[in-house]
């Protein structure tokens, strides 16, 4: 592993944090950069895929550089540490004084400046062309770079897609999709059948959600009653999370059904995989870009339509809708996508909560050469599971051929929790 | 007998011993077999431990299968196959080709619900080669099943996994491909070194011991000539020999890395052309002091199979000594361990065979130092020559 510091002129920062991890034989193949999610997570942090990409990087070097505002390139955290505030008053307070104590440099922010950056990370480290591996929002920086940049790029893997014209911050369509999903799935599972209509119970849950119950709920860190109760719109949004991972979202079922006897535990468990994550979004980085390209696209109409009828409603939209209005960023569109001719692998989970295999599907069509992994009953990111970190290195020795993707089929759902005592080891059989 | 400090008879003299040498098939073929030994040694083993580890897939048996279907399903993995036997004695399932045997009690289902941490029983043989290997597989998807299990009962009771790990430990490897070859290829220069000492032995023992049952000794410092130019020829012969040896056997490392799967072992191969050409470069002073002090240790000794046995514990000793230095992680990067020769000599080839540069003008000083000891051996020698006992020695 080498650290590079890349300068830049002016602008305030003054140089771009760059990890590399050299390739093992030096066959001079191109290098494959990694572009992390959020906006807002840095790319060093994407450091534990280098065992996945390890048969990658045996022939390639792996870049990760941090951009501006990110990681070590000057985090933009605006004070947030790992907690996010649990009411969105306090949120949005203390987010409108990051920006007016840093108004100039969150305007600078985009990823436009991203794409500039890295083509000159890429000069610094006297690259000729590269691969880029994006993941969640880092596809949308990859998949622009090969519009701005298309000369410098020879292919693309894209885990998670979040295409151009998509609007991903609508997310409530595709978290209730990635649960219906979930619900199918668990009714075909013997064990997880037995819980019978836990979703009823969840949208109950929801709806019946209010202070009283909140104060039930306890901190699944410290196992004390919580501090502050949880808020319906956090509840929602701690479901919604739980569908990231496949692992979490198999104890989703059990623990509903818990919440039925009035057992609450098992859900704050759950809650709590995702607490005090010190990886956490740089949340200054990711409202100038959220806001700037996203947001301002979004009329109230399109999320009313995406909102109806899902369990997760406006919860998560309205997290962004209020920060964006006290981070008054000047809106900086794209235009249109032109059509490309690199090999782009395509990879999609078929529960992502937040971009579902159909993004990958339908708004791509620009791209002429691309090849479409999904994984039956993933979540967000599959780069690193079963089969498909070898699959990514084929592709990027013989980026033009078509892919043997048959054992994709292989990767499955971890086994759903059945009780207190986990996973049933005899599938539901004998003992009941 | 006229003391000369240089006689002009040194050329037909050089041509002499370099004939005698290079004439004695048997000991040329034992240097080149020997240099040539090694590094194919060093690739087929590489090639074989890559495969083994690579490749292999571990045979479970697993007893016991239907108190618990899912364990056999979570078991299964890339390296690891699952068997669900119905019946059979751990001994003779191990004998019958499965690298291991799992088997589960009756109530192991029930136990498990229970939180009764019911037993497992893993059988072994841990004679049996890749026994490690398969265990290792076993463990690893065992490790995986045991994680979720124990992340959803926490979960189960609100309590977030992370608290069992109260810190992340990230772990950033800051070396470089060919720094990481250093610790795989750090036997490599103690063998060319070895290689050294093996091919001249034969040589250097029939030149000295061998002449001097032989008689022609005697008539050779008969001759109008400083006994210095004898050891001084005798040595430039047998160096020569030990030096072609270790040459033969850089070119064939070399020449087979690209077929060793260095890369799966996380090496590059950086060995550069100029690296090579250095290697040979600075083992020549060596040769020259390795064939001195072996002829002096023949010529003092008793006999021609005394002669032997003596340079065969001096082939070994300073070996030893190096691979001893190396795997007690003594500290030599201090300079000053340059002008120390074997370790001098070490230090470069382990510098050049990962393709890191080496300061010139150490190597230099450690040349001299080397040529230094050369010298002081050959006037040393030369001195011993003028007492008649050593002639008597038989």
């Amino acid at each position: 592993m080498r650290c590079y510091r890349v300068p830049l002129d002016g602008d305030g920062l003054e140089n771009l944090a760059v990890m590399v991890a050299p390739a093992v034989n030096g066959s001079g193949r191109e290098p494959l950069y990694l572009l992390a999610g959020g906006p807002g997570q840095a790319a060093s942090d994407l450091a534990p895929l280098l065992n996945a990409f390890r048969r990658i990087n045996r022939e390639r070097a792996i870049v990760m550089a941090d951009r501006r505002g990110a990681g070590r390139s000057g985090a933009f955290r605006c004070g947030f540490g790992s907690d996010m505030p649990a009411d969105l008053e306090t949120f949005s307070r203390q987010l409108a004084q990051c920006y007016l104590q840093k108004a100039d440099f969150a305007e600078t922010l985009s990823s436009r400046q991203t794409v500039a950056d890295l083509e000159r990370v890429r000069r610094f480290l006297g690259h000729g062309r590269i691969a880029l591996w994006g993941g969640s929002w880092g596809t949308r920086t990859a998949l622009l770079y090969q519009q701005w940049q298309p000369e410098s790029l020879s292919a693309l893997v894209l885990d998670a897609v979040a295409p151009i014209d998509t609007k991903v911050f609508l997310t409530a369509g595709a978290a209730e999709n990635a649960l219906q999903q979930l619900e199918r799935d668990c009714v075909e599972d013997v064990v997880c059948a037995r819980f019978g209509d836990w979703r009823r119970q969840l949208d109950r849950l929801l709806s019946q959600w209010d202070d009283g119950r909140a104060a039930n709920f306890p901190d699944p860190l410290t196992g004390a009653p919580s501090e502050q109760p949880l808020a319906r719109w956090a509840l929602a949004n701690a479901i919604r999370t739980a569908l990231y991972d496949p692992k979490a979202a198999a104890q989703l079922p059990y623990a509903i059904d818990q919440t039925r006897l009035g057992n609450y535990r098992p859900l704050s468990g759950i809650a709590g995989l995702f607490a005090n994550r010190t990886d956490s979004m740089a949340m200054g980085l990711t409202f100038s870009v959220a806001c700037a390209e996203e947001l301002n696209r979004i009329s109230g109409e399109e999320v009313a339509a995406d909102s109806a009828n899902t369990f997760l409603g406006t919860a998560f939209f309205d997290l962004f809708k209020s920060g964006c209005e006290v981070w008054p960023v000047q809106p900086k569109p794209y235009g249109a996508p032109e059509p490309r001719d690199q090999p782009v692998l395509l990879i999609s989970g078929d529960a992502d909560p937040i971009t579902p295999p159909v993004y990958a599907e339908r708004q791509l069509d620009y791209l002429s050469r691309k090849q479409h992994l999904v994984v039956a009953g993933g979540g967000h990111i599959n780069s690193p599971r079963g089969c498909i970190p070898e699959l990514i290195a084929r592709f990027l020795d013989s980026p033009g051929k078509p892919l043997d993707d048959s054992c994709v089929a292989e990767i499955r759902r971890p086994p759903f929790m059945a009780d207190a005592f986990g996973p049933a080891l005899d599938m539901g059989g004998a003992e009941q | 007998m006229e003391k000369r400090r240089f006689s002009p008879q040194m050329a037909p003299l050089l041509l002499k011993e370099f004939l005698e040498t290079w004439r004695d098939r048997r000991a040329l073929w034992m240097a080149i077999c020997f240099s040539l030994m090694f590094p194919v040694l060093l690739a087929g083993v590489t090639i074989f431990v890559v495969k083994k580890n690579t490749e292999e897939t571990t045979r479970l048996a697993l007893l016991g299968a239907e108190n618990a279907p899912l364990l056999e399903r979570q078991l299964r993995g890339p390296n690891l196959e699952v068997e669900a036997v119905a019946e059979g004695s751990p001994r003779q399932l191990l004998n019958d080709g499965y690298d291991l045997v799992l088997q589960l009690p009756d109530n192991f289902a029930r136990d498990y619900r229970d939180f009764r941490a019911p037993p497992l029983y893993l059988y072994m043989d841990s004679s049996a080669t890749g026994a490690g290997r398969a265990e290792h597989h076993l463990q690893e998807r065992l490790n995986s099943l045991q994680q979720l299990v124990v992340s959803q009962r926490l979960t189960a009771r609100g309590v977030a996994p992370q608290l069992l790990a109260p810190w992340q430990l990230q772990v950033r490897d800051v070396s470089t491909p060919s720094s990481r070859g250093a610790l795989i290829l750090a036997m490599v220069p103690g063998l060319l070194i070895l290689t050294l000492f093996v091919a001249s032995l034969a040589t250097s023992v029939d030149t000295s011991a061998g002449e001097r049952e032989r008689l022609s000794l005697e008539t050779l410092l008969l001759q109008p000539l400083p006994a210095w130019q004898v050891i001084a020829a005798k040595t430039l012969a047998v160096a020569s020999l030990g030096w072609l040896g270790s040459l033969l056997a850089i070119a064939a490392l070399v020449a087979l890395m690209p077929v060793m799967p260095l890369a799966e072992l996380g090496i590059q191969q950086a060995t550069t052309t100029g690296g090579v050409l250095a290697m040979g470069l600075l083992l020549l002073p060596l040769a020259l002091l390795v064939a001195v002090v072996q002829i002096l240790l023949a010529l003092r000794s008793s006999s021609f199979k005394d002669a032997q046995t003596q340079l065969s514990i001096l082939q070994i000793a300073p070996v030893t000594l190096l691979m001893v230095l190396d795997a007690a992680r003594i500290d030599l990067t201090d300079n000053y361990w340059q002008l120390v020769p074997l370790v001098a000599q070490q230090q470069w080839l382990k510098a050049l065979l990962v393709g890191e540069s080496v300061s010139v003008g150490w190597v230099l000083a450690g040349s001299l130092t080397c040529l230094l000891l050369v010298a002081a051996a050959i006037a040393f020698g030369a001195r011993a020559l003028r007492r008649e006992s050593l002639l008597g020695a038989v």
